[in-house]
């Protein structure tokens, strides 16, 4: 066997920047939070009311933020026109601009639905904003009906941005990490244990701690299922059968990068599992550990897949900078999700006194 | 329809009165059929001095750090100890199943009759999901335009009747450029003449590449278990400009 030293190469950075990690990471979570908004809002289960309450804040916080990182990634925001003015159907990216809008417009539609008698209420307190509150709140019926029909398109939507966000990275074969099936999988369930990460902090910041035991029993479940595929993808890639699994594995091999990050992966998703088990009272920490394993999952994917050389032998390794592209865009994007919180929860109580 | 390029520089200059005629004279039978542009690189005949790498960043005004083509070198060691140089010069292979169309969300990029794949830049919405796609990490996202880049055939010198920009400074003849649907071509007979001892860059992925190498190492067609000095080279960004 010849042994080769690439004495001039070239490997292309990373064009898909930490926006795309903010971008699937934020509408995952979101998608995940609306969907743990419906057993309060639509099925009226008592003991998920307030937990169902606080997912919706986080489905909206994130839902919102989530285009602004997307559209970042395109350079000139102006552009994502085209995305309507010229659609390749045959492209799952083209699909992803006309989901994006059906699951957000379903979630807002959604949530005025479920706010309208707490704004309605509202409209009848003192105060400057009483006019307002009035008007937004349109009568201030709790339309049952209505809220099933809004969750059903959200709920289709917020299937199909998870759908696509799964399958526009898993059908690129040129990239050995991403191209497996898996991947939508382990996207999905990392969602999920996003979006309860995202709502049991939001518990924690309005001081609720009896759902605790709910949501830890919840994220213990999905990290599982986590687990499960992470150790699947493993398994596939050492014993040869899936090819590209392999050669994902193969180019990471002696990198102590690479080593490092599969620990800290590993290792900090079992943290979370236990914390979730065995302090099932306690939310700040799994609530950080969960949205830790999510952002993590995603950047792993992204920037790591983004770096396994696929033509010769370099590498392009990411180095995180000062820049709007880079650390400057993930602070922004955790800024606009507080002001969103901040401006949310100003506006409208969330908390268990909120007469929902 | 003029003649088209269709020689390798070398060849271009031994005939350079037959072309100059022919940029004059009607284009013969074959040529009045479409063409299909095709590259052939001959690995033997390079040596790896980069002069394509200059001529084609100068040509198309590629940002720094940025390339459309690049001749990457290896010291390849045999199990005898022996270490040699292998050289494989890369750019766009202008597959005949190129997974770079099929995602792009707009169709900003797309396959000419003639077999070379561009980049629509009025469309383009620069969201790399074709750069992504591509097997040979051949594109990029231009810095300056923020829109997908990529050799182009130099399609834009062809309209000219001029070669490719680093087929014509090729210092050892090694590109060799044509139309692959003339059997007259250089490319063609070349072809021909190396009948079974050309070959492609990463075959199993299906694309079938449109530029063919010769003596071409099978060890390096695609990504090349081995180390790479490029954490010591110079990266724009890294160790500044
Ligand atoms: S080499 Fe890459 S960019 Fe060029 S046609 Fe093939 S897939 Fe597309
Ligand atoms: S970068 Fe441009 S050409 Fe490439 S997929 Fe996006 S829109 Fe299409
Ligand atoms: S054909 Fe033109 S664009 Fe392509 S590598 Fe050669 S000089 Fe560059």
């Amino acid at each position: 066997m010849n042994t080769t030293v690439e004495v001039l190469g070239f490997a292309r950075d990373a064009s898909w920047l930490p926006w795309a990690v903010q971008y699937f990471f934020l509408i995952g979570i979101s998608v995940a939070a609306f969907f743990l908004s419906l057993p309060g809002f639509v099925w009226r289960r008592s003991k998920w009311l307030g937990i169902s309450r606080r997912a919706l804040l986080a489905a909206l916080v994130c839902g919102l933020t989530a285009p602004v990182a997307l559209l970042a990634d395109l350079h000139q925001p102006g552009r994502f026109l085209n995305f309507y003015l010229h659609p390749n159907l045959g492209s799952w990216m083209a699909w992803g601009s006309f989901f994006i809008p059906l699951y957000l417009l379903g979630l807002i539609g959604y949530a005025w639905l479920c706010l309208r008698p707490l704004l309605a209420e509202m409209g009848q307190r003192p105060g400057s904003l009483a006019g307002l509150y009035r008007k937004l709140a349109y009568g201030g019926h709790d339309n049952l009906s209505a809220i099933k029909a809004a969750a059903l398109a959200a709920t289709l939507g917020g299937l199909l941005v998870l759908l696509y966000t799964g399958m526009e990275v898993m059908i690129v074969q040129a990239r050995s990490l991403w191209n497996t099936p898996l991947l939508p999988l382990i996207f999905g369930i990392t969602a999920m244990t996003g979006g309860i990460g995202m709502t049991a902090l939001f518990e924690a910041l309005t001081g609720n701690r009896q759902s605790a035991p709910l949501l830890n029993q919840w994220l213990a479940r999905g990290i599982w299922v986590t687990l499960v595929l992470l150790l699947a993808w493993l398994i596939l890639g050492l014993s040869g059968t899936s090819t590209a699994a392999a050669d994902a594995l193969a180019a990471m091999a002696g990198s102590f990068g690479w080593l490092v990050t599969g620990g800290w992966l590993f290792g900090s998703t079992l943290l979370t599992l236990w914390l979730a088990r065995n302090h099932s009272n306690s939310l700040l920490m799994p609530a950080l550990l969960a949205l830790h394993g999510a952002w993590l999952i995603r950047w792993v994917v992204f920037i790591g897949g983004q770096s396994l050389p696929k033509m010769g032998s370099a590498s392009h390794p990411y180095y995180l900078t000062l820049t709007p592209d880079s650390l400057l865009g993930i602070v922004g994007m955790a800024g606009l999700c507080l002001t969103l919180y901040i401006i949310l929860t100003s506006l409208i109580p969330w908390d268990d006194q909120a007469n929902a | 329809m003029n003649a088209q390029p269709d020689l390798s520089r070398r060849a271009f200059f031994t005939a350079l009165p037959a072309v100059t005629a022919g940029l004059a004279i009607p284009a013969h039978a074959e040529d009045t059929a479409t063409p299909h542009w095709s590259m052939l690189i001959d690995t033997r005949r390079c040596i790896a001095c980069q002069a394509c790498t200059m001529a084609c960043s100068i040509e198309n005004v590629s940002p720094e750090g940025q390339f459309r083509t690049l001749v990457a070198t290896y010291a390849v060691t045999d199990q005898d100890g022996t270490t040699g140089m292998a050289v494989l010069p890369r750019l766009c292979n202008h597959c005949e199943e190129p997974p770079c169309i099929p995602v792009c969300p707009v169709g900003a990029t797309f396959k000419r009759e003639d077999g070379i794949v561009l980049v629509d830049g009025d469309r383009c919405v620069g969201c790399a999901y074709c750069v992504q796609a591509c097997p040979y990490d051949a594109r990029f996202v231009n810095h300056h335009t923020g829109k997908a880049d990529k050799c182009t055939f130099c399609s834009h010198r062809l309209e000219a009747g001029l070669l490719p920009a680093c087929v014509e400074t090729c210092v050892g003849g090694a590109r060799i450029f044509g139309d692959i649907n003339n059997p007259q071509s250089e490319i063609s007979r070349r072809l021909a003449a190396a009948d079974g001892k050309t070959s492609v860059l990463k075959p199993e992925a299906g694309t079938h590449p449109r530029v063919f190498y010769i003596g071409l190492e099978k060890q390096l067609d695609g990504r090349v278990d081995g180390s790479s000095t490029a954490d010591m080279m110079w990266r724009p960004g890294t160790q500044g400009a």
